[in-house]
């Protein structure tokens, strides 16, 4: 079985984030970068599903600067076959998910596929709309928060779990689809050694967002970028007794909250 | 002159590494602790890293990626930042590898290697340690006499770590009277040779997770052809300095896990009104946690780097080890004073790294570079 997984390199999550002097994104100096763990978990399931097959390949698709190579190398680490590396920091710098859905889509239609894999958001941006634009781009039906794939012996078909509030759904799709990666589909692997060292020989395609024929303009802008405000401190009711004290907080939630 | 900065194959190494560390390792090292053992669901993960695989060449079922000395001690350091006594648990099977693949015959790589490239967590092991005050690596007491067509091999080890579990040994003996390295040797011993025992799990203080044993033997008959390397011998100062570099790098990994304890801790907790890393007392500590060790790690990359040129390296191994050790234990104690009365508690890992830095700077041959 043939796959694609689309992956971003994010911020690791432990990352302390700062926003730029433009108020429009995050520095970008000092932070460690990682695969994005939703995408980690794609990466996974093609590697699983080619093992169950026991034939395929598992390409590895990134849009990102020089640094997303890393995390391109962690996926041929983990085993992916091969890997497109559309590195244009220009195009990347601005791509909103339009934009970023275009640029995977015309380095995707060439490459063979049953099943495109994406992580159900990158950590990042959480913007969860580059699947979605994806399948309308290259005309897949999407599933997303898939937890559970079992593909037909003919890979004509798959039947996806994917996560419902309070529940979950069971899904027939045609092949070739997309489908968004949850936390619980799968258990990711840890680079081995020797996965490392091999990763190194296998082939990148780098390309270049005009190497793709991808002339889109984004259609939306980040204006303004902020920090949550920080936490006040908390406040504590005093009292004599439990009557006083439940007196003095329906004083504070009317007077000082305005809750009630 | 080499570079400071890790390459892309050694970022990748410490990458996956410390994900190993952080999540297989750390969450189960308190409970290995108490028990005083590892489960075998772990060792069969860790298995699955290929660390021993890696190295061995391929006619004999390896990947042949050849040995980086410094690229194992990146790796030992970010294992044993998760735990020492599993991070020592998980390299064991190199300390009878590695010594086979670089100075074994080609008959025993053939014997020995393939057993150590399947899918199962295998162990040989390493027996140098004997039990004498005033230890020294390089006076061992063992003897291995030789008769017509064999061996007789006589003394004890102890601390042989994972001795329980592995099907061969590669015990260090002396085969001459001579005083100097010259006349030391290792001899592949198979558990089920007669005259050999296994003693007692130790109970050490430190380290209690990693099963150690005393073995005991009592006029082995040891085949020609299983002394390392054949006629010609080994390279005793080589073999005891791979040693050396990796159990240096394994004492950085526990201390920096202590460092970044402390600092943390230090940040949140609060006396008379301001977390505590804000005192000089506490701050000059951290301090000095980091420069110790950011030294021991300089002073062992550049041990390993040696070892990868293949110059002499007996001075730089063993500078490395005793001021890696040094430092661990001084790091620890560091630790158990920035904690003050959390720091004996047992609900914090402060105490049980202290107690396996104290147990560490006894060790000699439980990690190989």
């Amino acid at each position: 079985m043939n796959t694609v997984v689309c992956m971003k390199q994010v911020p690791d999550t432990e990352t302390l984030i700062k926003i730029n002097a433009e108020g429009t994104g995050i520095v970008t100096e000092g932070v460690k970068w990682v695969m994005g763990p939703y995408d980690e978990y794609g990466v996974e399931e093609a590697l699983q599903q080619k093992e169950k097959f026991k034939a395929g390949k598992v390409t590895i698709v990134s849009l990102g600067p020089d640094r997303a190579i890393e995390a391109i190398r962690t996926g041929l680490a983990m085993g992916a076959d091969t890997a497109v590396h559309i590195n244009d920091a220009a195009f990347y710098e601005k791509a909103d998910p339009y934009a970023t859905a275009s640029a995977l889509a015309a380095a995707i239609k060439d490459l063979e596929y049953d099943v495109i894999f994406c992580g159900k958001q990158a950590i990042d941006d959480d913007s969860g709309q580059v699947p979605a634009i994806l399948g309308e781009l290259l005309g897949l039906p999407v599933i997303t928060q898939v937890i559970k794939l079992e593909v037909a012996d003919d890979k004509s078909k798959a039947t996806v779990t994917r996560e419902v509030e309070g529940g979950h759904a069971i899904i027939d799709v045609p092949l070739p689809a997309i489908l968004t990666a949850q936390k619980g589909l799968n258990e990711p692997r840890y680079a081995s050694l020797p996965g490392i060292m091999k990763a190194k020989k296998k082939p990148v395609d780098v390309k270049t967002v005009a190497d793709l024929g991808v002339s889109v303009e984004p259609m939306t802008v980040i204006k303004e970028m902020s920090l949550p405000p920080a936490r006040q401190a908390g406040k504590i009711i005093e009292g004599e007794d439990a009557a006083e004290k439940a007196k003095a907080l329906a004083k504070a939630l009317h007077e000082e909250a305005k809750l009630i | 002159m080499s570079t400071f900065s890790l390459d892309e194959d050694q970022r990748q190494i410490r990458d996956s590494m410390q994900r190993f560390a952080a999540e297989e390792m750390r969450p189960i090292a308190r409970d290995c602790d108490e028990d005083a053992g590892i489960p075998d669901e772990f060792l069969e993960k860790s298995w699955e890293l290929g660390l021993t695989a890696n190295i061995i060449p391929e006619k004999y079922g390896g990947y042949e990626f050849g040995r980086s000395v410094l690229n194992n001690a990146i790796m030992a350091e970010e294992l044993a930042y998760g735990d020492l006594s599993l991070s020592l648990a998980v390299m064991v099977p190199n300390l009878f590898v590695l010594p086979v693949m670089e100075m074994g015959t080609d008959l025993q790589k053939e014997k020995y290697l393939p057993g150590f490239c399947g899918d199962k967590y295998k162990v040989g092991t390493l027996a140098i340690i004997e039990h004498f005050i005033l230890f020294d690596a390089l006076d061992i007491k063992t003897t291995a006499e030789r008769n017509q067509d064999h061996y007789v091999l006589n003394g004890e080890k102890c601390l042989v770590p994972m001795a329980d579990k592995a099907d061969h040994f590669l015990v260090v003996a002396s085969t001459s009277k001579s005083s100097n390295n010259e006349g030391i040797d290792a001899f592949i011993v198979e558990k089920s040779i007669e005259g050999l025992t296994i003693g007692e799990k130790e109970k050490n203080m430190g380290l209690n997770a990693l099963p150690t044993n005393t073995i005991i033997f009592k006029d082995c008959k040891i085949p020609l052809e299983n002394r390392l390397g054949g006629e010609q011998g080994i390279d005793y100062i080589n073999l005891i300095s791979w040693c050396r570099i990796g159990l240096a790098a394994t004492a950085i990994g526990l201390a920096g896990a202590t460092k970044d304890y402390c600092i943390d801790y230090a940040k949140e907790r609060i006396a008379f009104g301001h977390p505590i890393a804000t005192r000089q007392a506490i701050a000059f500590m951290l301090a000095e946690m980091a420069i110790e060790i950011d030294s021991a790690r300089l002073l062992n990359w550049k041990a390993a780097w040696t070892a990868d040129k293949r110059d002499n390296l007996l001075r730089l191994a063993y500078l490395s080890k005793t001021y890696a050790s040094e430092q661990a234990f001084k790091v620890a104690d560091y630790g158990v004073s920035i904690l003050g009365g959390h720091g004996v508690i047992r609900e914090h890992p402060v105490e049980m790294w202290f107690r396996n830095a104290r147990a560490f700077s006894m060790l000699e041959g439980m990690a190989i570079a």
